[in-house]
């Protein structure tokens, strides 16, 4: 299983990209994509879901350009958009049976499938209540299972954790590590602890350009030795940004504990072990 | 002052910039050259008994502006309506709510950028009326007054009230659109039937038209010699065209008192808004209906079952379109309020016990017409319901849904229409059968091309609205179900449309899907 995206360009007019000349291929496992707002993570994704279509360059499934036939991966793809909407007036267990046919699943063991989904969300208690009466959580976790409604081959989660509560999360974080063995997963947010804890490689991605993709260790290798942290006084917060990048600040005692990268520490800094968050921060700052 | 008007501005560009705003302007300009008939065209717009004007800058001004105070008042509600239902669905008026804008500017406001978006349309029309005058050059001379009095008396005055109607029904009925859509049809035609034959009652006509035709009338009694008031035509009538004579009308002079009335009508609206503001719900219209919502009992306790995907029971494929076709039909039957079935089923009792011509030429289009906004979500809803990413994505999403989304608005229209369909099959009139079972084809896809084509739903609504108004009059060339017309030929033609709209609907849907 391969899903190979070679030299994708998105170009919404004649200077503006969503995405330029991007290349990557991905393997079976999780691939955690990291950028800040705008970085191009969505237009990637949406093309990968055949939704939208890339303005020049192919995307090729195991061989196979889901650009001239987007249904070949129609069949095997689940997909939570970033923002998507439900059908107000349908329950959960409704929406569902709708996205199947739209998927073109169905058989005597559907209506199981999605009972199990919807108790292993925490919806089934309230599967027969209109979505509309849903919160925003609720709706995230219909979103959740209905990606997951066929047997997917790729699944595209877009900032799946939105919405959710702290437990919720782990769960979440638990349920795709279970699909990583023998699915691509793409799993796009901006929280860097949402994909620290599950993603095998990790690819980062600012203005419409991939910067690295690597497995955590290599990108974190990338800032070993450089991250520091030192207490400064809040005066001294600004001059000190425009020498260092930031990764974040603490208040301590009426000071400021600051955790930032350098070649070059400032007197009394604390050498730290550098994790994925250092990395990204440093890498999007500097490219 | 200036972050009032800022506010107007803004609304303005929004609702104007869009595919489907162009669309609008261009059917309007389609709309105002039919205004005025082309000398050898077989219809007449203002006719009085066979008479019709020189084509004079009077005549051609005064008329159109005429048309459009009736016609755009009547569909401009339609085109307007849902100013203040757009800042809820798209939550900026929670926004606003949050913002010290007081109830009465932000109506206001409304009103005013309602008022605009329908002068937009006032000026294209304007524009060609001038355009028809040198296109149709009879010799006369060209007067701009002529053309700008009874646009700004007659036009301008009842657009406003209109704009103000709009924003009043959203008030009252925001989340009713059936209640809006019906209640405005019946107010309209209240306000279009209600005789005004002296000067008090020409101030009481928000149109403004009466007072013109009036003087029409009279102008053709004195031609005529008689003491009977000549018979007038206002909208299309078509044929009998070559009888037609050419009288001279050189415009009016509009009273003091009617003018005084058509500022009575703009301060009326506005003392409206002034009156209704504190009713305003200022958008708290979702967390009263959580409250409601909470004694359900939503909440639920949390399960430790984590999902194994690889425990769960294998789904087998299938491609057929059935499990589709009854979301669909879900969708569409419970769309709005279940209460308001209560209306559609009195409609097939009223179908199944009326005399049939009843049935099948004042209660069956009422009927239909009430689906208006079931018919106008059945291509867009994926959009309004940000669906779409998930809709789109799908198996062969122009083969199976579009199709299922077809079959179901089918057969909404034809479960609706069933008590008629049967006494027809009764009484073996297959042709009307035939041209029924069409006609409810023909406004499925109708409904279908124009949500794919403009991506909204206003312009099948207004032309919904227009076609069942005309339909109720007897017009029998928008007759789109065969109640006025029996001969197969018709039936033929309702076929081409069906396959047309067809066509176009699919082949739109796959550009857009190609273009995404």
């Amino acid at each position: 299983m391969q899903l190979e995206i070679q030299n994708v360009s998105k170009r919404y007019n004649k200077n503006t990209y969503g995405l330029k000349d991007f290349s990557i291929t991905i393997e079976k496992g999780i691939l955690g994509l990291l950028g800040p707002n705008g970085a191009g993570k969505s237009t990637l994704l949406k093309m990968i879901a055949t939704v939208s279509k890339p303005t020049d360059g192919v995307i090729l499934l195991n061989k196979n350009n889901i650009v001239k036939d987007p249904n070949y991966i129609r069949k095997q793809l689940g997909f939570l958009p970033q923002d998507f909407g439900v059908y107000p007036n349908l329950n959960a267990f409704e929406f569902l049976e709708y996205i199947a046919a739209m998927k073109g699943v169905g058989g005597s063991n559907l209506k199981t499938r999605i009972a199990q989904l919807l108790e292993g969300l925490n919806l089934i208690a309230a599967a027969k209540k209109p979505i509309g009466s849903y919160s925003g959580g609720m709706k995230q976790r219909v979103g959740i299972a209905q990606a997951l409604l066929n047997h997917p081959k790729v699944i595209i989660f877009d900032e799946p954790t939105v919405g959710l509560d702290p437990e919720e999360r782990v769960r979440f974080r638990n349920l795709i590590s279970d699909l990583a063995n023998d699915c691509i997963v793409i799993l796009s947010s901006h929280i860097v602890s949402d994909i620290d804890a599950i993603a095998d490689e990790v690819a980062i991605m600012k203005n419409g350009s991939l910067i690295v993709k690597a497995t955590q260790e290599d990108i974190i290798e990338k800032v070993e030795g450089k991250v520091f942290e030192v207490i400064i006084e809040k005066e001294e917060l600004s001059q000190f940004k425009s020498s260092h990048v930031i990764i974040s600040t603490k208040r301590e005692k009426g000071k400021l504990q600051v955790r930032y990268i350098s070649d070059h520490p400032i007197e009394n800094s604390e050498l730290k072990e550098a994790n994925l968050e250092d990395a990204y921060l440093n890498l999007t700052k500097n490219n | 002052m200036k972050s009032f008007l800022n506010i107007i501005k803004l609304d303005y560009l929004q609702r104007t910039r869009s595919y489907a705003f162009l669309i609008t302007l261009c059917i309007s300009l389609a709309v105002a050259y039919t205004f005025v008939p082309e000398p050898n065209a077989s219809y007449s717009t203002i006719r009085i008994s066979n008479y019709i004007g020189v084509y004079n800058s009077a005549w051609i001004g005064y008329v159109t502006a005429i048309m459009t105070s009736v016609f755009l008042s009547l569909v401009g509600f339609y085109l307007v309506n849902g100013s203040v239902k757009t800042d809820l669905q798209t939550k900026v008026g929670q926004i606003i709510a949050s913002t010290p804008i007081r109830n009465f500017s932000y109506l206001f406001s409304k009103i005013l950028s309602n008022f605009l978006v329908l002068l937009t349309i006032v000026l294209i029309i304007f524009l060609m009326s001038v355009l028809l005058f040198f296109l149709y050059n009879e010799g006369f001379s060209f007067e701009i007054i002529q053309f700008i009095k009874p646009y700004f008396f007659i036009t301008i005055p009842a657009l406003f009230f209109i704009a103000t109607l709009a924003v009043i029904f959203e008030v009252f009925f925001g989340k009713y659109s059936v209640i809006q859509n019906v209640g405005f049809f019946f107010l309209f035609s209240i306000l279009m039937f209600l005789p005004s034959t002296t000067e008090k009652q020409f101030e009481l006509d928000i149109f403004g038209s009466e007072i013109v035709t009036s003087q029409m009338e009279n102008r053709v009694k004195e031609i005529l010699q008689t003491n009977e008031l000549p018979v007038l035509n206002i909208g299309y009538v078509i044929g009998n065209v070559e009888k037609v004579k050419r009288f001279n009308f050189e415009g009016i002079e509009f009273p003091t008192s009617f003018l005084i009335s058509r500022m009575g009508w703009m301060l009326l609206g506005i003392v409206l808004i002034v009156i209704i503001s504190p009713y305003f719900h200022r958008f708290n219209v979702k967390e009263r209906k959580s409250i409601k919502k909470s004694t359900q009992n939503i909440s639920f306790s949390k399960t430790n079952n984590e999902i194994v995907l690889s425990a769960l029971p294998t789904v087998n494929s299938n491609y057929g379109i059935f499990l589709l076709i009854k979301t669909e039909v879900l969708l569409l039957f419970r769309m709005g309020k279940s209460w308001l079935w209560i209306i559609n089923l009195i409609g097939m009792v009223l179908l199944a016990a009326l005399p049939l011509k009843i049935s099948f030429q004042i209660v069956l289009p009422v009927l239909w017409f009430l689906q208006v906004n079931r018919l106008s979500e059945l291509t867009t809803k994926e959009v309004v319901h940000n669906v779409h990413y998930l809709a789109f994505a799908s198996y062969k999403p122009i083969g199976r849904l579009l199709t299922s989304q077809l079959i179901a608005g089918v057969i909404l229209m034809l479960f609706l229409a069933l008590p008629l369909l049967m006494r027809l099959l009764f009484v073996t009139d297959f042709t009307a059968v035939l041209s029924l079972v069409f006609g409810g084809v023909f406004i499925v896809l109708f409904a279908a091309a124009l949500g794919i084509v403009t991506k909204g739903k206003k312009l099948f609504e207004v032309l919904f609205f227009m076609m069942t108004y005309a339909v109720l009059n007897g017009v029998s060339f928008f007759d789109y179900f065969g109640c006025l017309t029996e001969h197969p030929y018709y039936i033929f033609r309702l076929l081409a449309s069906v396959l047309v709209l067809g066509i176009l609907s699919f082949l739109v849907r796959k550009v857009d899907l190609k273009r995404m």
